[in-house]
């Protein structure tokens, strides 16, 4: 009990301490100010813990420890289960100092109260200028605080069987248009042959989608969330699919990285691939003998928005509970910014980095021999930049992504609709927002 | 009153067991021959030809990789394998023959309430002790060390009690009174004389623990956090988890499953005789 109040007392004073230190700078939100913490050097060596689930990260922690005796880190790898056992240490107040979490989870384990605002070190707020653009403003909350720094991404660009796209003399397409009449042609010149897959099981690759065109599926201002699942920009997007099912001009029983997508691309009855920077490996992996024959292209835009999608990606989190952010503020940094460790996490865990020194590593301005030796990582980079920096996710991004692949998959099936699967993940965001109290509104 | 040609069976029932028992075979033996033909292929061959149908031979290439990756973490987790199974099963079987030996040849006051005890044990999964386990272990901070996964190893109250049922078949009270009667010791008794009679029974739970031990994977799950301490299950798990990042490790999960299922083959082949007896004593009394 003693305990108990010796805590609070101590976090009471700690956050009037860092009150008086933020006084008069601090733009923050009221709610935030409660978890930011000082920054002040640990005397002696630190330890600290950072869970993640990258293959190869140990290697590269060890290259840091070698360099910083003071200042120790333990890895885990928590692949089978990040978010679970992420919750469960949370829980029990054993929490490490830094952990990975995904973009889209962000938001969710912040209204948890998850996360730490680092933004009383320097280090963290200076930070901001190393990273592309639309990654900052994902953890930082539009410029809130310092909860996390980007670490990986998914820009999206288009992989193409080039070998069949000639074959048919249909030109690579630019546009989601062209793209939608070359699926037709394909279809028309072999019956067998479909450009793409719809995976109705993955929300995530559709909220690329939806990203790409600007569609916001949230937004903040108020005091409350303003969701827009079921966006008109939304809607052109599920529109556009809707219609691609419908004419039969794409499969929809193929899971992305299944066994059986790769059996069909393998007997050459798919033609392209809507897909993300961290894909490239998975190709060339398991398709080898279609080495050669594979070219990346910047994804079809829609019409006068060039803009690009984003499709996975990691960041590195400040984690409740930390006593030691200034040493975990320099090792974050550090491991996702500094192209010794960037070069190394791309090479043993193929993650393609946040940070703009990342896009510049040699061993991404290279050819790829798979890929006919072109520089597949200038048309990612290029993607990387282009992504919509006004795009957020909100706190019930897990709820509304099982309501759409729910609806997707019945939409596949022929019940229903993918606009009538927006409605129903905007109906479910809601829902599970006043279930949690969140404050939310239905936005246009 | 019984007439032979009722206990043999007919051509036609034979027939139709062994066809039953063909069937079975095939299908208890089909996952395992679908792992021997996805070790020899490359990451490239594993969706893209016939799961069943043998295609560019790699296993060497495969076991290269495998026993490589990460510096040769792959071995030390099957050197961890090792000691906890073959270690956690050898005392694992002392203990209980030790015990069974003590609950079927020793009167003493409470001794049928201390079997029932332990019968007790039989029914209690081992999966269901690891959540319990693991909080008195972190609280006596062992959690993440060998100890956490080795101590509990040793404990098989089935172990205890096919060694009492068989101790009390095999060994004759007459034999242990000579013993005394020529001044060996208690133990002395049970080491040279006792043991010996029990050795299809200690078999036995030495099988039974060693596969037990060799399999687990929910207890390593929740005690260990260090990767150089996991035993092979745990490792191929983490590695499987990592398969969206790196899908060149599906091939190694792949070949690493094969040559963890080998030693328990080869055990249970070389001690089968053993195992047989053992079982069946155990099932008659």
């Amino acid at each position: 009990m003693s305990k108990t109040v010796t805590r609070t007392r101590l976090a009471a004073v700690a956050a009037a301490a860092t009150l008086v230190a933020l006084a008069g700078c601090s733009s923050s939100a009221p709610s935030d100010k409660a978890s930011a913490a000082s920054c002040t050097p640990a005397k002696g060596k630190v330890t600290l813990q950072y869970w993640n689930t990258v293959p190869g990260m140990d290697k590269v922690v060890d290259l840091w420890n070698k360099k910083n005796p003071d200042i120790q880190v333990q890895t885990k790898n928590i692949s089978n289960d990040q978010y679970g056992t992420l919750g469960n240490a949370l829980k029990a107040g054993k929490a490490p100092d830094l952990a990975q979490v995904g973009y889209d989870e962000l938001p969710a384990l912040r209204t948890q109260n998850a996360f730490v605002d680092a933004s009383a070190c320097s280090a963290a707020t200076a930070a901001k200028s190393k990273f592309v653009p639309w990654t900052w403003s994902q953890t930082s909350f539009g410029g809130t605080g310092v909860f996390a720094l980007p670490q990986d991404t998914g820009p999206m660009a288009l992989y193409v069987r080039s070998d069949i796209f000639k074959k048919y003399d249909i030109a690579i397409p630019t546009t989601w248009d062209e793209y939608a009449a070359a699926a037709q042609k394909l279809h028309k010149a072999d019956p067998s042959l479909d450009i793409t897959f719809f995976d109705p099981n993955n929300a995530e690759w559709f909220n690329g989608l939806l990203w790409q065109n600007s569609a916001q599926m949230y937004s903040y201002s108020g005091d409350k969330w303003h969701v827009t699942v079921a966006s008109d920009q939304s809607k052109q997007v599920a529109d556009y699919w809707q219609k691609l099912i419908a004419g039969k001009l794409v499969r929809t029983d193929l899971a992305n990285g299944s066994t059986q997508m790769y059996a069909a691309y393998q007997k050459d009855q798919i033609a392209s691939y809507v897909g993300a920077a961290w894909g490239y490996s998975m190709f060339r992996d398991n398709l080898p003998k279609q080495s050669g024959k594979w070219s990346i292209v910047p994804m079809p835009t829609w019409g006068a928005n060039g803009s690009s999608g984003d499709w996975g990606g990691s960041t590195v989190a400040f984690m409740k509970g930390s006593t030691h952010l200034y040493e975990s503020v320099k090792f974050n940094t550090w491991l996702n910014s500094d192209p010794e460790a960037l070069a190394l996490e791309n090479q043993l865990g193929g993650l393609y980095p946040a940070a703009d020194a990342g896009l510049k590593l040699p061993a991404l301005s290279k050819g790829v021999p798979y890929y006919n030796n072109e520089k597949v990582f200038d048309v990612f980079a290029d993607s990387s930049r282009k992504i919509d920096t006004n795009f957020a996710w909100g706190p019930t991004q897990k709820t509304v992504n099982l309501a759409l692949q729910d609806a997707m998959a019945k939409a596949a099936a022929g019940d229903g609709t993918l606009t009538d699967a927006l409605s129903a993940a905007q109906a479910a965001a809601l829902k599970s927002m006043k279930a949690q109290a969140i404050p939310a509104t239905a936005g246009k | 009153m019984s007439n032979p040609s009722t206990i043999r069976e007919s051509r036609g029932s034979r027939a139709a067991v062994m066809a039953l028992m063909f069937l079975l075979a095939i299908y208890f033996l089909l996952p395992v021959y679908f792992l021997i033909v996805a070790a020899t292929k490359p990451q490239g061959e594993l969706a893209t030809t016939n799961g069943l149908a043998f295609s560019h031979f790699n296993l060497f290439e495969n076991l290269r990789i495998l026993f490589t990756r990460s510096d040769g973490i792959f071995g030390r987790w099957a050197l961890n394998t090792v000691i906890y199974a073959v270690l956690g099963a050898a005392v694992g079987t002392l203990i209980s023959a030790l015990c069974g030996y003590a609950l079927a040849k020793f009167r003493f006051r409470g001794r049928e309430f201390l079997f029932s005890v332990v019968l007790g044990g039989v029914l209690v999964p081992t999966t269901a002790l690891a959540l319990p386990l693991f909080l008195l272990f972190s609280a006596t901070g062992i959690v993440n060390t060998y100890l956490a996964v080795f101590l509990p190893s040793i404990v098989s109250p089935f172990g205890v009690y096919l060694a009492r049922i068989f101790a009390n078949a095999a060994v004759p009270q007459e034999l242990i009174e000579s013993a005394r009667l020529d001044g060996a010791g208690e133990f002395r008794t049970f080491f040279s004389v006792s043991s010996r009679l029990m050795t299809p029974a200690l078999v036995t739970i030495f099988l039974f623990q060693f596969v037990a031990i060799w399999n687990n994977f929910f207890l390593p799950m929740v005690m260990l956090q260090k990767e150089s301490l996991f035993p092979i299950t745990l490792g191929l798990y983490e590695w499987n988890g990592q398969t969206a990042r790196a899908p060149l490790l599906q091939e190694s999960v792949i070949t690493g499953s094969l040559v963890s299922i080998v030693p328990v083959i080869i055990v249970f082949i070389l001690l089968q005789r053993f195992w047989r007896t053992g079982l069946a004593a155990g099932s008659l009394k």
